[in-house]
């Protein structure tokens, strides 16, 4: 069911799925990955999300037909990756109400204890789904059902740099300080963001993600800010 | 040296050029001149290539100190423009001495003024571009807008021996009323034609959540028949309909991917000239054809030699 729509004079979106899953992420990226590496002058921006990519093009070498032709020429239902997984990346979480203002708004919630819920969200593995919001922001599946937490009904005008979230089955990192109506349950000291990291965002889709708890020296110790 | 000093950096005033591409899918925004109509036709009577980096200045306040003889262009909103306190035309060049004082008043009528000098800013580009994205701390001057003391260095040319100054029919008046041409597309299928109609028949007012980011509009609210989306990319000059009902234009500062829904997008030529309006100014909107926008598009950008 592969849907091709326009979105604006000079840019066009593919709708591959109508849900959330990592065999629809895995389908958007092949054929993201696919079509990026072709380097085709007349695509300036290709944004992939969790079930389209929107792609920006050039109206002195597309028209809208042209591009649809060019998309339907490329674009295939049954591109797959080869089944490579991506990086693993452990990232350190100091989990501790100074830090995690949410920490017991989402323990009563699932009606767990605090240290039931860090230990649930730092055992599992997350996949990056997308990239988006803010640069670096990176959208983490799934959580645990035991712990999703729809998002605070006012959002906060200010989340602390390096802070972790959950809304719903969704986790992130906010890269930069910035408002935000997540959960906040932790913390962690490395950048996320960086015009210094190669390709400026720690994450990038694909990779899989494992929360490591420390404790606050380490936190600290590592440059982490309370 | 070669170079303005602010002496006062005003409201909002920010090193821009078409814009950041290509990193949409890190979250980087595409940021750039807000109205590309005033930022170019500024570069070009400078004979300066497209991309050339210019000053966008929110309203005025800004007040610079030259250093060096240049030729610069000023064009777009309607502020009081002065060199060494006498009164200069906007929409032309000008030919400044070392020691030159410019200042700009506050707009009577548009938003954003662009200062342009020939062979432009002497000012590295960051991740492919000179665009300040505050938000992202990126471009321009350290990701910030022009602070008192600042200095912002240019290449040293021999001055313009001829004015070149805009035509005078094609200067825009800036109106506190404007149509805006709308491109149907993502999901207005979940619009009721009822609701559509009533997007197309009634006038809205700016409000006052009016930034870089978007202009949120106000009027009776219009229904969608879902709650939300799968976020998805979102493009420039989109019309988002979040649950209160009123439409927010997304423009150069946008983020890069969201999940309300949207009725269509804003033709860019038309978001240039949003760009341009203010809180309690009026705009309707009105449909054209995916083709003949793309016709439009492309005849604006070649009009200015693009």
């Amino acid at each position: 069911m592969i849907e091709y729509k326009i979105a604006s004079v000079d840019s066009i979106i593919v709708y591959f799925a109508d849900h959330i899953s990592r065999d629809n992420v895995d389908l958007v990226q092949s054929n993201y990955i696919h079509i990026k590496n072709l380097k085709h002058e007349g695509l300036i921006d290709i944004i992939p999300s969790y079930t389209s990519i929107l792609f920006h093009y050039d109206l002195r070498i597309f028209d809208f037909k042209s591009i649809v032709a060019f998309l339907q020429e490329h674009i295939a239902l049954d591109r797959r990756m080869d089944k490579e997984e991506g990086r693993l990346i452990e990232i350190p979480i100091y989990y501790d109400e100074s830090v995690g203002f949410d920490l017991a708004h989402v323990a009563k919630e699932a009606n767990l204890s605090i240290q039931e819920v860090i230990a649930i969200h730092s055992s599992c593995e997350y996949l990056v789904y997308s990239i988006g919001f803010l640069p670096g922001f990176a959208y983490l599946g799934e959580v645990d059902k035991r712990i999703a937490t729809p998002r605070l009904t006012s959002p906060r005008s200010k989340i602390p740099r390096g802070s972790l979230g959950i809304a719903d089955n969704q986790s992130a990192i906010y890269p930069v300080q910035s408002p935000g109506g997540w959960n906040i349950v932790g913390r962690t000291y490395q950048d996320m963001f960086d015009k210094k990291i190669d390709g400026f965002s720690y994450l990038n889709v694909g990779d899989r993600v494992k929360f490591l708890p420390i404790d606050k020296d380490e936190f600290l110790k590592n440059g982490g800010v309370i | 040296m070669s170079c303005f000093k602010v002496i006062e950096g005003g409201l909002l005033s920010l090193i821009q050029d078409n814009g950041r591409f290509g990193l949409c899918h890190k979250g980087l925004t595409q940021s750039g001149s807000m109205d590309e109509y005033a930022y170019r036709v500024a570069n070009n009577l400078l004979g300066n290539p497209h991309n050339t980096n210019c000053i966008e200045i929110t309203l005025g306040g800004l007040k610079l100190e030259c250093d060096d003889a240049c030729t610069i262009s000023v064009c777009g909103a309607n502020a009081k423009f002065t060199i060494n306190n006498q009164t200069a035309d906007i929409w032309r060049t000008h030919n400044l001495h070392q020691g030159d004082i410019l200042e700009f008043k506050f707009a009577t009528s548009g938003v954003r003024v662009y200062l342009c000098v020939k062979g432009g800013f002497n000012i590295p580009q960051e991740l492919g571009s000179c665009a300040t994205t505050i938000k992202e701390g990126i471009g321009g001057l350290n990701g910030k807008s022009l602070q008192k003391g600042d200095i912002i260095n240019f290449f040293p040319h021999a001055i313009q021996k001829e004015h070149r100054l805009h035509k005078a029919d094609f200067i825009p008046q800036y109106t506190q009323n404007l149509k805006l041409r709308v491109i149907l597309g993502y999901q207005d299928g979940y619009f009721d034609p009822d609701e559509v109609e009533k997007f197309f028949s009634q006038t809205y007012t700016i409000s006052s959540e009016n930034n870089r980011m978007g202009y949120k509009l106000k009027s009776d609210p219009i229904h969608c028949k879902i709650d939300g989306i799968i976020s998805e990319g979102i493009s420039f000059g989109a019309i988002q309909i979040p649950k209160d009902g009123q439409p927010i234009i997304l423009l150069k500062d946008r983020q890069t991917i969201g999940g309300y829904p949207k009725i269509g997008s804003v033709l860019p030529i038309d978001c240039f000239k949003l760009a341009q309006m203010r809180m309690g100014n009026h705009v309707t909107f009105e449909p054209i054809s995916i083709d003949l926008a793309q016709e439009k598009m492309k005849l604006f950008y070649e009009s200015l030699g693009y």
